[in-house]
């Protein structure tokens, strides 16, 4: 187990501000009571909150707070009183040009004894993200869903007993941490350099460090889990319990764990979003139904397998999801399927409806036309079971849409269609296009006989 | 280096015979009684001093007093220096300048300034002060100095309901400007308020709380502007980012109106259930006269869904080149929220007639709502005519097993007379 020198001091100066000296000080450490991680996953930001016991006197009250080799943004460290409040008000806060990564409240306080107090401040350094893994039955019906959320502080070091929550959502920042940082004090490298990396490692690692300082000794109250919590628009997993990571290693802890969770399979024909060949997707919703909906579930990479029969696993994709809130649908792309074959064919074509321009010596230019084509779409299914096939298709310039099959526009170029292809059969969709060409062309749109 | 004022009161007239240069002073050195920092300019600050200074009486042979003021190393304004008698000190008590008559009948100040002398290549001036008989005067200097700057911060914690916010307004002064404050009582006048730091040391920064607010009503709305946010990503083509915003009025009212709310940093919180704090993000604060409305973008609301579908579009040509554009949008909005919400979806005419006829129309798009609109949709137009806000309300997310519904509006118009 590592300890690390301090993040951050925090010092009680016991003399009073004017006499206060310029180099020499006589000042008593008061020890951290708790602290708490706030990880954003949207922003590299995280809230650190640290809680100490003070003894303040009546009067006017000198704090010291210092923090050095982190990027730690200035303009947010906070002092405020958690007890007597009323008595305890911090005057003004003083960043002294003399000593860079120094700040000092003055605070006044009308109550003589000790009191809780809270110190927060934002740090850079620590993330946290989501990751899945769901496992299929052979028959893929339902699947086992579980969740993970994973915090990296890739420091090369040994931590424990960090007391750490996990903020979903997108905040907004107008600032980034790291500059914030740089404009007080020693500068601080510049992102994407080595010396900006070790410096976001060294951040993470004495961050770990003080919550697990601040730990040591305590016992856990409730079970190992994440506590889920919605606030605002936004969802917080609070890790409970005491945990140790080995040296490099990231911290992954079970979020979810779903089993039975039922899904519908969808094969989507969108030349324009997909490319040109059917792409499987597994839809659930995120609901009680589907044994899910207690969270919303963060952006985070999904790897889906399926049982093979053998007590073995096949590997079927490895996919990006966004977010997706309550009562949700997730779709989980899993790529063109080799066993649905779509063959497109342009069965018949025809010109007519023909105008011309005509010049002052008689001959004559093609202007306008229509063109009529006919076209098959042919869905061959070499799976054992029936598939589903949403197909959308976009036509440019002004075309008159028709087929025996129900089909429906779904924006102002665009058709959707849906049929069902039976296992290990073959399903046609014939259709008719009418292109309005040249001067024949009024208008920008498909429209649907 | 650390900069340097000094006054210097010369109990005779100078040595003024050869250059300027070899000036010869006895003087005495009147300390600062009092500074006070006047901040309400956001580009020009302002700093007044108050000294005792003691003056001879003015004669025919020792001719006036003579007050010399020079700085180093700061960054006053010179032509902005102003020397006021505020008072004259009688032992323990201090009166008003009085006026005074002449042997011809007209009357002047007992302690009047006759002229200001600038010497030559120095950071200083003279003043010439006459005074009826020697006293001990309370004179105000005022000079305008650069690097001596503030700025303006905040912080908002919003109840859990997020109907209030607790609203604190810092002033951060920071003080580059060469010269320490710090040797006496220094105070802050802003918005008839003073402030006391104690003092504002050589390349110091301090931040004091200005003003809190407590339980400013907020409002809290959701916007949809496909033309400013773009598609959310490849996959969900037809879907933009809501915007989530809170909305405040500053008036007293709604519990402030005090002041305006000046431009700066606003970070925000929001109470969790356990009594703690929670970040909820941070926006630019644009300035906020008395009576208008700050609003505040909290980011991107991920549990309101919007997806925008140009459902039916057609071009008409009217005669020659002129055209209507013939639109229908389709919004497909689900609410995943458990509480109600107002989506506010802004439409920008202008570019939707550039878009689907490539042509700007001549000054704005002039459009009329049609009758297929359908009625749930309320409009406003708060961004001027060309960009109309339709107000749509979505249910909460059904308790329970039901699931959520897609709420379904069309708007329908026609945008004319575009060539």
């Amino acid at each position: 187990m590592i300890r690390r020198a301090l993040l951050a001091t925090l010092i009680l100066a016991t003399l009073a501000p004017g006499l206060r000296a310029k180099n020499v000080d006589l000042v008593t450490l008061p020890k951290r009571h708790t602290v708490q991680l706030t990880i954003y996953n949207s922003e590299d930001i995280t809230l650190v909150k640290e809680t100490r016991y003070l003894t303040f006197k009546k009067g006017l009250n000198m704090l010291q707070f210092s923090w050095a080799n982190t990027l730690i943004d200035p303009t947010s460290i906070e002092l405020r009183a958690l007890e007597h409040e009323k008595e305890i008000e911090v005057l003004a806060t003083v960043f002294p040009g003399q000593k860079p990564q120094h700040l000092l409240w003055r605070v006044q306080s009308d109550y003589s004894g000790q009191a809780k107090v809270e110190v927060s401040y934002f740090i850079s350094g620590l993330t946290w993200r989501m990751d899945y893994v769901s496992i299929c039955d052979p028959n893929e019906d339902a699947m086992h869903f579980k969740g993970f959320v994973r915090v990296f502080n890739n420091t090369g070091e040994e931590f424990d007993n960090a007391e750490v929550r996990l903020i979903v959502g997108k905040i907004n920042l107008v600032e980034k941490i790291a500059d914030l940082a740089r404009r007080y004090g020693r500068p601080v490298p510049r992102p994407g350099t080595k010396d900006y990396d070790q410096l976001r490692r060294k951040a993470a690692r004495q961050s770990f460090d003080k919550a697990a300082e601040a730990m040591k000794g305590t016992v856990a109250t409730a079970p190992k889990g994440i506590v889920k919590e919605g606030i605002s628009e936004y969802f917080m997993f609070t890790v409970q319990g005491e945990e140790t990571v080995p040296n490099g290693w990231s911290k992954r802890m079970r979020a979810l764990n779903a089993e039975g969770v039922k899904f519908d399979i969808r094969h989507r024909v969108r030349a324009h979003q997909y490319g040109p060949r059917p792409v499987r997707f597994f839809i659930f919703t995120n609901d009680k139904e589907h044994k899910l909906g207690e969270c919303p579930l963060p952006d985070g990479t999904v790897r889906v397998f399926r049982d093979n029969g053998r007590d073995g696993l096949t590997f079927l994709a490895e996919q990006k999801i966004a977010y997706v809130p309550i009562k949700a649908k997730a779709e989980i792309n899993l790529g063109v399927d080799k066993l649905v074959v779509l063959v497109r064919r342009k069965v018949a074509s025809k010109f007519y409806n023909f105008r011309f321009r005509r010049d002052n010596q008689g001959r004559e230019w093609v202007i306008g036309w229509d063109e009529e084509q006919k076209w098959t779409d042919e869905v061959r299914n070499y799976r054992a079971k029936p598939v589903h096939v949403e197909l959308r298709r976009q036509y440019p310039g002004d075309v008159e849409f028709s087929s025996e099959l129900k089909t429906r526009v779904f924006d102002y170029r665009t058709i959707a269609a849906d049929f069902t292809v039976a296992a290990g059969q073959r399903f046609e969709y014939p259709s008719q296009i009418v292109i309005h060409c040249g001067v024949n062309a009024k208008h920008n749109r498909v429209r649907v006989r | 280096m650390r900069g340097m004022l000094r006054l210097l009161c010369a109990f005779t007239a100078l040595v003024t015979a050869g250059t300027a240069s070899a000036r010869i002073k006895l003087v005495a050195l009147p300390l600062r009684e009092r500074v006070e920092i006047q901040l309400e300019n956001g580009r020009y600050t302002l700093v007044e001093e108050e000294r005792i200074v003691p003056l001879l009486k003015s004669t025919a042979k020792s001719g006036n007093n003579q007050i010399d003021f020079s700085w180093s190393n700061t960054t006053i304004d010179k032509n902005s220096i102003q020397f006021r008698p505020i008072g004259i000190l009688e032992g323990d008590k201090e009166r008003p300048i009085r006026k005074i008559k002449g042997a011809d009948g007209s009357t002047y100040d007992e302690i009047g300034v006759i002229n200001v002398s600038y010497p030559p290549n120095e950071n200083a001036l003279v003043w010439e002060v006459f005074a009826h008989q020697g006293c001990a005067v309370r004179v105000r200097v005022s000079y305008l100095i650069r690097n001596l700057t503030r700025t303006f911060n905040y912080k908002a914690v919003a109840n859990n309901a997020e109907t209030h916010l607790l609203l604190r307004k810092y002033i951060q002064v920071r003080n580059y400007c060469g010269e320490d404050f710090g040797l006496t009582k220094v105070w802050f006048g802003y918005g008839g308020r003073l402030l006391y730091p104690m003092a504002v040391g050589q390349q110091e920064e301090i931040k004091m709380l200005l003003y809190r607010f407590e339980k400013v009503p907020i409002r809290k709305t959701y916007t949809y502007d496909w033309y400013a946010h773009g598609k959310l990503s490849k996959e969900k083509p037809f879907a933009s980012r809501v915007l989530m915003h809170y909305v405040l009025k500053n008036d007293q009212a709604n519990g402030l109106g005090v002041v305006p709310l000046e431009p700066g940093k606003v970070r925000i919180y929001i109470q969790d259930r356990r009594g703690g704090e929670a970040f909820l993000g941070e926006d630019w604060g644009a300035l906020t006269p008395i009576g208008s409305e700050m609003k505040l973008n909290l980011g991107q609301s991920r549990d309101v869904v919007c997806r925008r579908m140009m459902e039916f579009k057609e071009v008409r040509v009217t005669r020659g080149d002129l055209r209507d554009v013939h639109c229908t949008i389709r919004y497909e909005i689900e609410n995943f929220k458990d509480v109600p919400i107002t989506l506010d979806i802004i439409e920008q005419m202008n570019r939707i007639a550039k878009q689907y006829t490539g042509k700007n129309p001549r000054g704005d798009a002039q459009w009329e709502r049609l009758d297929r609109t359908s009625e749930e949709i309320r409009f406003s137009h708060e961004y001027g005519g060309h960009s109309p806000v339709l107000h749509v309300a979505l249910p909460a997310r059904p308790k329970g097993d039901a699931k959520v519904q897609k709420t379904i509006v069309r708007f329908q118009f026609v945008i004319r007379n575009i060539w």
